[in-house]
């Protein structure tokens, strides 16, 4: 198959409701051979795994390339300056190196998450007067999420819809204002950020003491977690915080989790329990595995999840994440990242290693 | 069934709130109640093991050894219920294989024997007298050491009885200890405490063994406020942590996580001498899975003998699948697992572009080995049985490849002759390298080993001096002068 039909094929299986098993194993097989032909470093990867088209029946025989691989390789089959776009993760691991996705265009890309999105967050109604806590695609063009969230405010946003995040973090006096102007009005509002671009807004209104009761049908838009991050809130405090400050029920309080070696985002139906179950559309599908056997694990064990994304099509298609889940009815629960936790003795694991290297290297 | 971790000499065990931690998983289910101290209760327990602590100064260092040899050998003898304890429930909380953590443990304690104790004391002190009174100095004037009042332990990690080394320690200087278990291995120092003060009621109160939650500033503040001296085990995050928090007057030794290696030299590589080498290599992989920070990452093997590099990593993959059988790898956590999968992915995607690397595991991951021609930095390994071999010309060539990391490095297992021992020796000292032990040895420190290349006695003290002008002056007021 060729990329355009390809491409083509895609955006005809992401439009229709659903799609079966077999529908979805044809196509992910599919795929799996294109980017077998194409991809040089994937075809590597797969015969050290014994793999080929040849071999694979279903999507779960597809070698499953773990992200780190993203940072090393160029998993691309068009050629990198063919590439309309590329995202790339933030690079705070492995010494700064980050992980690629090419993009020939953003066709397949765009429908997934519009298509999703409008499941998920948006199944009541067409747009929304949405604030925006990230930066915007000029100041980080390589950035997945700013992407994403420019797709939500012209796909979903309103005339009234506009980014908050500005070069000097948010402008929390704007920002107050349209809250308050949706608090008066009744019109309800959507606020969408990365999870920790939250903590200061939150830290913010402590400060100046307000709360806001958002009109009903009001939601909010978080992602991303706060491992890293200067503070660590569970994500139980977080959610109550949320709700308690902006006067949205937790069931309207949805996270999203995505990342830059996919093209599908999964959602969960709010944070009324954490963790909650996340879920995605018909075009991924996932697995819980034992990282060490890929093998699944017996179901309601934890493991590591894997994604099967078909609209990662230029790219990879399979990938192995570094995110602990378990499988439950409609969907997985996340649990936080499988690795880089600390030795059980005194001997350096490598996480810890890098850091100390690099705090030795720059200091 | 529950088993009560600690040792709290001062506190009325009514009045103590206990928490329970749970191990075992579900097929061997263990639960342990771990003390919660109130900062009362704290105050009280230090004040008990300050007072005992100054009689225990008035006893002559050779009682004190007489004492922990006695406890000693009870622990070595399996006949002791304690010592059946031990055998049962480490395995069972730590994951180790048990047949490992029992000969660990003998093998271990047989370092606290009378004859080993005695090397602690004779490796730090040239008159270890001088911890039992003034002693002359060759500068003049006489000196002698005193141990702290109060030695804070915080022990980390689930290597089990490692608490006991720096716990023997303390006593040898005569400090009153109070020590902080991890709650990865909770029980090992609350029964040597136990123990010890069924052998030796007359110091039963020179030590306590007490529990928080990691992350419990309030508790451990508590603690910090009594002690002299605080020694401290861990990642560098933890340690920088509590430094912050030891009073700037208080003597705060850190002793972080380490990186370790093995070198193997061609001379070692014949076929008669290859089986017994590999061996010994996977050895020091398998125990206690390189949890421990004389644990290799990496071995070093030159090229150019009989065997060359790459065969050798089939002799160790032999030896690791064997070792696999006889002492299996502990069952390990999803994010344990995480990392090494992690590890070995890296590696797989290196050698996408490198035709020399390869990689040896068995079908479960149970362990792993890495080969590599290229002329590679050292590196941590994915731990729990993964290692790397790095092929290399000459086993000098490695100095430069540590240098960066000196920081963090702490043993090397050698197999080489005599005259490549010596020269490499010097090499890696100056890199920072504190210990050098045969291949086989690595996890099994001597007695008195120089833990990260300083003074487990020695850092404890302070030396008072009585200098000769003082003497001189004494003399002038005694009743005999003329």
């Amino acid at each position: 198959m060729t990329q355009d039909e390809i491409i083509r094929e895609l955006l005809d299986f992401i439009a229709a409701d659903d799609a079966a098993e077999s529908a979805f194993d044809r196509l992910a097989l599919e795929i799996f051979a294109y980017q077998f032909k194409h991809n040089e470093p994937l075809r590597k990867f797969c015969l050290q795994r014994g793999r080929t088209p040849r071999t694979a029946k279903s999507w779960r025989d597809i070698p499953a390339v773990p992200i780190n691989a993203f940072k090393e390789l160029t998993l691309s089959c068009c050629a990198r300056e063919d590439a309309e776009r590329v995202f790339m993760t933030s690079g705070t691991t492995m010494g700064g190196l980050r992980g690629k996705s090419h993009h020939p265009n953003l066709a397949v890309y765009d429908a997934s998450m519009t298509t999703h999105f409008k499941q998920r967050f948006m199944p009541d109604r067409d747009r929304i007067d949405m604030g925006i806590l990230f930066p915007d695609e000029d100041v980080m063009p390589n950035s997945s999420l700013a992407h994403y969230l420019a797709l939500a405010l012209e796909h979903f946003g309103t005339d009234d819809s506009r980014n908050e995040m500005g070069k000097s973090g948010i402008d929390f006096d704007a920002l107050f204002g349209w809250l308050e102007r949706a608090e008066t009005t009744g019109v309800p509002y959507a606020l969408l950020g990365a999870s920790y671009s939250f903590v200061p807004l939150l830290d913010e209104m402590k400060r100046r003491d307000v709360r806001f009761a958002l009109p009903a049908g009001s939601r909010m838009f978080d992602t991303g977690g706060f491992k890293g991050q200067s503070r660590d809130i569970s994500a139980d405090d977080f959610y109550t915080q949320l709700s308690d400050s902006f006067g949205v029920p937790r069931r309207w309080c949805i996270n999203m989790y995505g990342m830059t070696e996919l093209s599908t985002q999964f959602y969960d139906n709010g944070n009324e329990v954490c963790p909650s179950v996340k879920s995605g559309p018909h075009w991924i599908r996932s697995r819980v595995i034992n990282p060490l056997t890929g093998e699944d694990v017996p179901r309601g064990d934890v493991g590591v999840l894997t994604h099967c994304d078909l609209a990662h099509f230029n790219i990879v298609s399979t990938i192995l994440t570094e995110d602990a889940g378990v499988e439950v009815d409609g969907g997985f629960l996340l649990l936080g990242r499988a690795d880089g936790e600390e030795a059980k003795g005194c001997s350096m694991a490598v996480e810890e290693f890098l850091k100390a290297a690099n705090v030795a290297a720059t200091g | 069934m529950i088993e009560r971790a600690g040792y709290l000499p001062g506190v009325a065990a009514n009045d103590i709130a206990w928490q329970t931690l749970r191990f075992g998983g579900n097929e061997n289910p263990i639960e342990i109640a771990v003390p919660e101290l109130s900062d009362h209760q704290m105050q009280s327990m230090a004040a008990t093991v300050r007072t005992a602590s100054r009689k225990l100064k008035a006893r002559p260092t050779q009682q004190i050894v007489e004492s922990i040899d006695r406890t000693v050998a009870r622990l070595l003898d399996r006949s002791e219920p304690i010592r059946q304890k031990a055998e049962d429930l480490l395995p069972r909380v730590t994951g180790y294989d048990a047949e490992m953590v029992r000969l660990g443990l003998t093998g271990y304690l047989k370092t606290f024997r009378k004859p080993e104790l005695q090397k602690f004391l004779a490796e730090d002190f040239a008159n270890p007298m001088m911890l039992d009174d003034f002693q002359p100095m060759p500068k003049g004037g006489l000196a002698r050491a005193f141990g702290p009042d109060i030695l804070a332990h915080i022990w980390a990690g689930n290597v089990p009885g490692l608490p006991i080394w720096s716990l023997v320690s303390g006593l040898l200087v005569k400090a009153g200890n109070i020590g902080k278990v991890p709650s990865a291995e909770p029980l090992f120092a609350g029964w040597f405490a136990q123990l010890l003060a069924k052998t030796e009621p007359e110091i039963a109160d020179c030590l306590a063994v007490v529990w928080w939650q990691g992350g419990d500033t309030a508790r451990e503040a508590a603690l910090l406020r009594e002690a002299d001296v605080v020694l401290a085990y861990g990642g560098n995050d933890a340690l920088a942590a509590i430094r912050g928090r030891v009073p700037i007057t208080t003597r705060y030794l850190p002793y972080g996580h380490k990186v370790s290696f093995g070198m193997v030299s061609k001379s070692a590589l014949n076929s008669r001498k290859v089986t017994a080498t590999a061996h010994q290599a996977a050895y020091d992989v398998v125990r206690y899975d390189q949890q421990g920070c004389y644990s290799p990452h990496v071995f070093f093997v030159q090229r150019g003998g009989k065997i060359s590099p790459k065969e050798f990593c089939q002799y160790v993959a032999h030896e690791l699948a064997a070792f696999e059988k006889k002492y299996p790898r502990r069952s390990l956590s999803v994010s344990e697992a995480g990392a090494i999968a992690a590890w070995r992915h890296q590696e797989e995607i290196k050698s996408f572009g490198e035709g020399g690397r390869q990689i040896l595991s068995d079908a479960t991951g149970a362990w792993s080995v890495v080969y590599s021609e290229d002329s590679e930095d050292l590196a941590p390994s994915g731990l729990n049985r993964t290692i790397k071999i790095v092929a290399v010309d000459e086993l000098a060539d490695v100095a430069p490849r540590i240098a960066p990391y000196r920081k963090f490095l702490q043993t090397v297992g050698i197999s080489a002759p005599p005259d490549e021992l010596y020269a490499l020796g010097a090499l890696l000292g100056q890199e920072g390298i504190t210990r050098i032990s045969a291949l086989g040895h690595m996890t099994a420190p001597e007695a008195g080993w120089h833990h990260d290349g300083r003074f487990n006695l020695l850092d404890l003290i302070t030396i008072t001096e009585i200098e000769g002008s003082a003497e001189k002056a004494a003399d002038a007021f005694a009743r005999y002068a003329d």
